[in-house]
């Protein structure tokens, strides 16, 4: 939506810079979404919390639905232990241990509490003393006192004060840091991220440790108050999409954000495409070197998927070890993965548009054996390419959410049902099987889910299209997608580059790499003022040139004999 | 749209249909001389076009027409040049369904073919010029592999024979030159007046004139290297004859007995070509329509003069034959004056204007 306004503007007073648009569409989404946000808020502040424990704590009960994992402890404190005080917290949500030592014991065993004070000396004597705990505060309002127990604080409440100590005693049960499963590291850190915002953020921070790695965090969804976060390299991303992310975070107005795709789905540029514009990972170390091109992550609690903005195509089709390994072997293998999108987007097409329109420009040998194979076939190619398509995506799709035990009786029944019985029942030629399967092993090999998936997608148009009016249909369909993805963009920058617009800098990081030693720049296209990765001269080399002796070189300067 | 766009638009556009089709035949075996010729003369109107530009950098075409001969006048000539455009749009879209139908789908209607064509350059059109320049960046990578490696294909293959190109200028240079004044010139290198309506969208207004004079240089080099290349590879009789010798040379490529009848090739080339080619006369044409009748939004205009293109493309002519035979009178009757004479009188017009401004 944006691009298209964007163009149209473009269009029709061509002489203004497209910067100036830019910034002119920033400026009014800038002040906009807060502003009803904080209505909400505003109105809701109204309740503040009373003097009286009791009266309090049924205001707490009855906000709750008096659910049962939220405890009340009720303690004596004070002189003589006549003031009440409670302590609450949700079951589950805190760190058990901190709750039990900090909170009850100390206040229970805390010999200041018995001298004879007032309950505001109470109060702040608790905040000061007797709780060793960081994130202390005091609070009145209280729906931002309930939100903060369902957050899994831990709150204070005196009778006699109107005011209300929340303690940060998060914890509670979480996966530990495991392998990740969807991006599997053949060479580099082992760690994936997990559930939990701050240990997703810590362990970024473990990999850069710069004070320049800032990180925002907001709510996110009425409902389930998701946290998320914003993390960047200050100085490397660029102000102008850091802004913009944080425009369109806060102008979310949902009730849930459950994974990260949620997020995603509200963020994105352009709805109406199945080719994904943000990319999304789960290992840190990728999240790093992105940071350091200069991308934005957003981080969503509740998933170990984190965002990545803004992504490029060809960005979809690099792995992090591209750096690690070898340069030769590393362009060798992103090849590869370009030729293997292709293949797995028109190989099926290739097939039928050629079998039944353009006979003449297969070499006459293969020609012979593919029509003796497809002689007993009692389909045209495109049923036959439809048929095995669809089962294969059957299959990958039954295989996918089964338990391991049954998956693998599913691969058993499904290489039968593809390979052998297909071909010995006469439904299906063995060429179409070859077709269908190298096809199938080329769409796994994007290493982006979402950009293979919807690869899928695409495929089954371009059979049709292959279908009904041959190469020609095809080319058409070929374009149709190239406009296409020429026309999307990622957070304002063009899909396509650094194909189009060409950008000579950023070409030399595409479907190839240069050397890690060449690579003196960060790709220009998400990167603000500090563009320089590393110093001139990193080109490691030998002392001397043990190519050729030269005469005059000393003796003992070279180690051949 | 920057400068390196500007150069692979008017490279698929000089290439577009005429790589397709033969060019400057008349000339025999010295046609890519003529081509040549003709491509001096084409700097020499780009250097016009690009005078104009140079006296309203941010105006289009149609739009300082009105500037320079007054409103009424102005529009009526704007009007026929957006008349041209879907002109040149449906010649060219009628040129590929007649060639698709001719060499692939002889069953199939024309009508369905161009229909297809233009529903995906009006896709296109309908996203804008920065998405039709950088569709053409993309595109214009495939092309120049697809040359290369069709050239390299030829050399290995052994079938050019360069002694088909001798003897040069062997009924001396007057039929050479009467070529490329009577033809070559008006199409394709006149026709980048289409360009007029696409230069105020560029930002890097300095590089304009180098691009240009890169693009069409570049051009013209390609052209007459394969008008050389396809006399050489099938002999001046068989070129000449040919209703799409380019696609004949294509058929002759045979290498280690697997790599023959390259057909897709051609098919590739003209679509390449050929789809940028109606995508930026349809965009001209939609673009001074819009500023012609005040259309807000030029895009909403894409589609029923789609429409409109199609049913020109399809109305033109009965018949192949009588296709091209009008495309040699409105060679010289419709694209000579809107492509040389009108231009230098608006040029003179506009010198005069704007120097007594300065005075």
């Amino acid at each position: 939506m944006l691009s298209f306004f964007k163009q149209k503007k473009n269009r029709s007073n061509p002489q203004q810079p497209k910067e100036e648009i830019y910034a002119h569409k920033q400026k009014k989404n800038r002040s906009d979404p807060q502003q009803p946000k904080e209505e909400i808020y505003a109105q809701k502040s109204s309740v503040m919390i009373d003097f009286s424990l009791s009266k309090n704590l049924e205001d707490i009960k009855r906000i709750t639905g008096n659910s049962p994992d939220i405890v009340i402890r009720k303690v004596k404190i004070g002189d003589q232990a006549k003031t009440d005080a409670a302590v609450l917290f949700v079951k589950g949500l805190v760190d058990s241990r901190a709750v039990d030592e900090f909170f009850i014991e100390s206040i229970m065993k805390s010999n200041h509490l018995q001298e004879k004070r007032t309950p505001e000396d109470l109060m702040g004597l608790i905040t000061d003393e007797v709780i060793p705990l960081g994130q202390a505060q005091s609070m009145r309002n209280q729906e931002e006192i309930v939100d903060s127990l369902m957050a899994g604080n831990t709150l204070i409440l005196i009778d006699g004060i109107d005011e209300v100590l929340t303690a940060g005693t998060q914890g509670g049960e979480k996966r530990a840091i495991q392998e990740p499963t969807t991006h599997i590291s053949i060479r580099g850190s082992k760690e994936g991220f997990t559930e939990t915002n701050e240990t997703n953020i810590a362990m970024v921070r473990r990999i850069i440790k710069s004070p320049d790695l800032w990180v925002e965090s907001m709510t996110i969804g009425q409902v389930t108050k998701t946290d998320v976060s914003i993390m960047y390299l200050k100085g490397v991303a660029k102000e102008d999409i850091v802004q913009e992310v944080r425009t369109r975070l806060n102008r979310i107005d949902i009730d849930g954000i459950l994974e990260s795709g949620y997020v995603e789905q509200l963020i994105e540029d352009q709805t109406m495409t199945p080719f994904p514009t943000i990319d999304n990972t789960e290992r840190p170390d990728m999240v790093a070197a992105n940071l350091l091109e200069g991308r934005i992550a957003i981080l969503i609690n509740g998933t170990p998927f984190v965002l990545l903005v803004p992504a490029l195509f060809v960005g979809f089709f690099q792995t992090i070890e591209d750096y690690s390994s070898r340069v030769d072997i590393a362009n060798g293998l992103r090849f590869l993965r370009v030729l293997a999108f292709f293949i797995s987007l028109v190989g099926p097409a290739l097939y039928v548009a050629a079998t039944t329109f353009h006979q003449e420009m297969i070499p006459t040998q293969l020609v012979f054996i593919i029509a003796a194979q497809r002689e007993a076939v009692p389909f045209p190619a495109v049923v036959e390419a439809l048929i095995m398509e669809l089962t294969f995506e059957i299959l990958r799709e039954a295989g996918l959410r089964l338990p391991k035990a049954i998956g693998s009786t599913v691969s058993i029944v499904g290489a039968l049902v593809i390979g052998q019985a297909a071909v010995q029942a006469g439904i299906v030629s063995p060429a179409m099987v070859i077709v269908v399967s190298v096809t199938a092993i080329a769409s796994f090999a994007t290493p982006a889910y979402g950009m293979a998936i919807s690869a899928r997608l695409i495929r089954f148009a371009f059979i049709i299209s292959a279908a009904t009016f041959g190469f020609f249909g095809l080319i058409l369909a070929f374009f149709l997608m190239i406009v296409h993805l020429c026309g999307l963009r990622s957070f304002g920058v063009p899909y396509m580059s650094p194909f189009a617009p060409f950008s000579p800098s950023d070409f030399k990081e595409t479907f190839f790499r240069r050397p890690l030693w060449a690579m003196n720049e960060r790709p220009r296209m998400a990167v603000g003022k500090n563009v320089t990765r590393q110093g001139e001269n990193q080109k490691p080399q030998p002392p001397l040139s043990r190519e050729m002796i030269m005469t005059d070189q000393k003796e003992g300067d070279t180690h051949e004999s | 749209m920057s400068a390196y766009q500007l150069f692979t638009l008017i490279l698929l556009f000089e290439l577009g249909s005429t790589l397709v089709l033969p060019l400057a035949s008349e000339a025999k075996q010295d046609a890519w001389l003529a081509i040549l010729i003709a491509m001096a003369g084409g700097f020499c109107l780009f250097f016009m076009y690009y005078g104009l530009y140079h006296y309203y950098p941010d105006l289009p075409l149609t739009e300082y027409v009105q500037i320079l001969l007054g409103s009424v006048l102005g529009k009526g000539l704007a009007f026929c040049y957006v008349l041209y455009f879907v002109y040149g749009a449906a010649a060219i879209l009628r040129a590929f369904g007649e060639m698709l139908v001719t060499i692939a789908y002889p069953a199939t209607p024309l009508f369905v073919i161009n229909a297809l064509f233009i529903l995906v350059i009006v896709y296109m059109v309908y996203k804008g010029i920065e998405v039709i320049a950088r569709t053409s960046e993309v595109l214009f990578v495939a092309m120049c592999l697809l040359l290369l490696s069709g050239f390299l294909l030829l050399i290995i293959s052994g079938t050019i024979h360069l002694e088909n190109v001798k003897p040069v200028l062997e009924e001396g240079l007057s039929p050479v030159i009467k070529t490329a004044f009577t033809g070559t010139l008006y199409f394709p290198f006149g026709q980048i007046i289409v360009f007029a309506m696409i230069f105020p969208y560029i930002k890097e207004r300095k590089k304009v004139k180098r691009t240009g004079f890169l693009a069409i240089g570049m051009s013209g080099l390609i052209l007459a290297l394969v008008a050389a290349g396809n006399i050489s590879v099938l002999g001046l009789d068989l070129a000449s004859r040919a209703p799409f010798p380019f696609l004949a040379s294509i058929q002759s490529i045979e290498v280690a007995g697997f790599l023959e009848r390259l057909d897709i090739y051609f098919i590739l080339f003209a679509m390449i070509g050929g789809f940028f080619k109606i995508s930026i006369f349809f965009y001209a044409a939609v673009m001074g329509a819009s500023h012609l009748f005040q259309v807000k939004h030029p895009s909403r205009l894409a589609y029923p003069m789609g429409i409109v293109v199609l049913l020109v493309s399809m109305a033109i002519a009965s018949s192949y034959t009588e296709y091209i035979q009008e495309v040699r009178i409105m060679l010289l009757y419709v694209y000579m004056p809107f492509q040389v004479i009108i231009p230098v009188l608006l040029l003179i017009i506009a010198f005069f204007k704007n120097r007594k401004k300065v005075i």
